[in-house]
């Protein structure tokens, strides 16, 4: 369990951040300078907040209100460096024994060796770091924060360094190591296929400030604000004004259309009717009405003309015109993904414009922020 | 050939290099890791021995530690004589040679990784145990290239030594002061081989220590 509620003024920066965790995985998201990284500074000891506190599985590390900062040496976390910083003098295994000091000898050198197997490190012993991989030296990394057993694993950005392919490679043995061990993390990454390939939980960072902190599952699907869709790349994002909304759904007037949204019933956004607010279409919940079968009854009906179009391999997304009462007619409306198989099947290529049919629960609408 | 004069050189220039290490490594460390009021007048006043004329520095030093300056007079009171001692050369040639070892030092410890650091104190090592374990390991070529730049500076000190602690023949007479004394006396086979001597001591440290260890001067 993790609690941090802390602020800390630099130059030019302000940072000012609350959330909690339970033993999961948390990933705290952002762009560089978001105040990320700092965060995981003052968790381990290393900065010192201005104020606030910090509370890992009941006992305080940090509570400016009573004067508590517990050293960085007894905090008892686990912090894997960006770039690992390994200790470029010593051997593997005295990498991995470094946090083990405190122990008898005995005791270090079986603990070392346990780490060691663990890791699939065998054999290494004697190597030093620049004689490792880039897969050895995180596994070094890891073995050294975990071996005196953490409270916590903190880790600061560890795959930025690489390049794509070792990326991808890292990122699934780190996946591994992270399950394995059950230790509870803190992961900072700008990274978006990282936070939700490793995380339980995601914390978007901007500007110093927590936008949002969720469950990843929650985060894609129901973003707290426009500027936390942006962030996670959500496209289709779109702006029109509140014809009414209830618990059930929102309507919103949008380019001529009304178009039916739908709403939390156990957490409703209740926009004002006139309000104008943004919200955002999934791609590939947008369906195309095929031509040769009897139209559906379906909510949100639009006639839409492909404009433009990208293959994807797998997928082809359509930019499309939506015919609007505006008689706006620049520029594509409304981007649709479909799978290339009914792309071929319907013809798209030849055929341009369809009936489009949209879920409501396809429609997200943004408290505004 | 009276050898004294290169006995004495030698034992003074170690001595005044263990001196150094033990005063310089902590004001290196002080300047290259820690901010702190002050700390730019620290490091100038380090600077200064290499800047200032000998006899000037000389001068100071034997207000201080001469029978009647305060430091001199307070070890009197112990019964320990300082000036016109061989201490007051070692104390010379440190004062000469300082500034070399701690501006390689502190250049060697600004130059390590400080989350090297930052990780060694998130796996439970001290302030003290961090410097021993992990700083001085990663910067011990600059401080041992220090280290002989400054033995050789203290070999090599005239002005201060001989402000402080004199040019007895026999007590405080270095090799620098013993090439000068038999210049004088026109005594030029001695100063020939004592000058010889004097560059074969510097060119050995510099050039064959330098390559054993790879330092950069």
């Amino acid at each position: 369990m993790l609690s941090l509620a802390i602020e800390k003024r630099l130059d030019g920066f302000v940072l000012d951040a609350a959330w909690e965790a339970g033993d999961e995985v948390v990933a705290l998201f952002g762009h560089s300078g978001a105040g990320k990284s700092l965060t995981l500074q003052c968790l381990a000891g290393l900065v010192r907040p201005d104020a606030g506190r910090i509370v890992v599985d009941g006992a305080v590390l940090f509570d400016h209100a009573r004067g508590i900062h517990v050293r960085p040496q007894a905090r008892r976390l686990g912090y894997v460096f960006q770039g690992y910083a390994l200790f470029p003098h010593l051997t593997v295994e005295a990498n991995v024994g470094f946090g083990l000091a405190g122990k008898a000898r005995g005791a270090r050198r079986a603990r070392t060796a346990e780490v060691i197997a663990r890791l699939g490190l065998t054999g290494l012993e004697r190597r030093y770091p620049r004689e490792l991989s880039g897969g050895q030296q995180q596994r070094v990394a890891l073995g050294r924060a975990l071996a005196a057993d953490p409270a916590m694993l903190l880790l600061d950005e560890p795959l930025s360094a690489l390049d794509a392919p070792l990326r991808r490679q890292l990122r699934d043995e780190l996946a591994d190591v992270i399950r394995e061990w059950r230790v509870p993390t803190v992961l900072v990454t700008h990274d978006l296929a990282e936070a939700f390939q490793l995380a339980d939980r995601i914390v978007v960072y901007e500007e110093g400030r927590v936008v949002q902190a969720a469950p990843k599952s929650e985060i894609l699907s129901r973003p707290a604000s426009e500027r936390v869709a942006r962030l996670f790349g959500v496209r289709n994002i779109l702006r029109g004004r509140v014809v009414d909304a209830s618990a059930g759904a929102i309507r919103l007037a949008w380019q001529g259309h009304v178009l039916t949204a739908a709403n939390s019933p156990s957490q409703p956004f209740l926009p004002p009717r006139g309000a104008e607010v943004a919200f955002f279409v999934r791609p590939e919940y947008v369906r195309l009405v095929r031509k040769d079968r009897p139209a559906p009854e379906a909510q949100n009906r639009l006639t839409g003309r492909i404009v433009g179009e990208v293959d994807m391999g797998t997928s082809w997304v359509l930019r499309m015109a939506v015919d609007g009462g505006t008689g706006r007619t620049s520029g594509p409306d409304l981007e649709v993904e479909v799978p290339t198989m009914v792309y071929e099947m319907l013809g798209l290529a030849r055929d341009r414009t369809w009936q489009l049919t949209i879920q409501p629960a396809a429609i997200q609408v943004l408290p505004s922020g | 050939m009276d050898l004294f004069p290169l006995r004495l050189s030698l034992a003074v220039s170690v001595a005044a290099t263990a001196l150094t290490l033990a005063v310089g490594l902590p004001l290196a460390w002080l300047l290259a890791r820690r901010r702190f009021p002050g700390r730019d007048l620290l490091e100038a006043a380090v600077v200064l021995p290499l800047v200032l004329p000998p006899t000037v520095l000389g001068y100071y030093l034997l207000t201080l530690v001469g029978a009647r300056g305060p430091i001199g007079r307070a070890l009197g009171a112990v019964g320990i004589d300082l000036a016109f001692t061989p201490k007051a050369a070692v104390l010379a040639a440190s004062v000469a040679s300082i500034a070399l070892l701690v501006k390689a030092a502190q250049a060697g410890f600004a130059s390590v990784d400080t989350r090297l650091e930052q990780a060694a104190r998130t796996l439970g090592r001290s302030e003290w145990q961090v410097f021993w374990s992990v700083t001085l390991p990663l910067a011990w070529r600059s401080v041992l290239a220090g280290a002989v730049l400054a033995f050789c500076r203290a070999f090599g000190d005239f002005g201060i030594t001989l402000m402080v602690a004199g040019s007895i023949p026999g007590v405080t007479q270095t090799v620098p002061l013993a090439i000068y004394d038999r210049v004088q006396a026109n005594r030029m086979d001695e100063a020939n081989a004592l000058s010889l001597l004097a560059v074969g001591v510097v060119a050995l440290l510099l050039v064959g220590l330098g390559r054993l260890a790879r330092l950069r001067f």
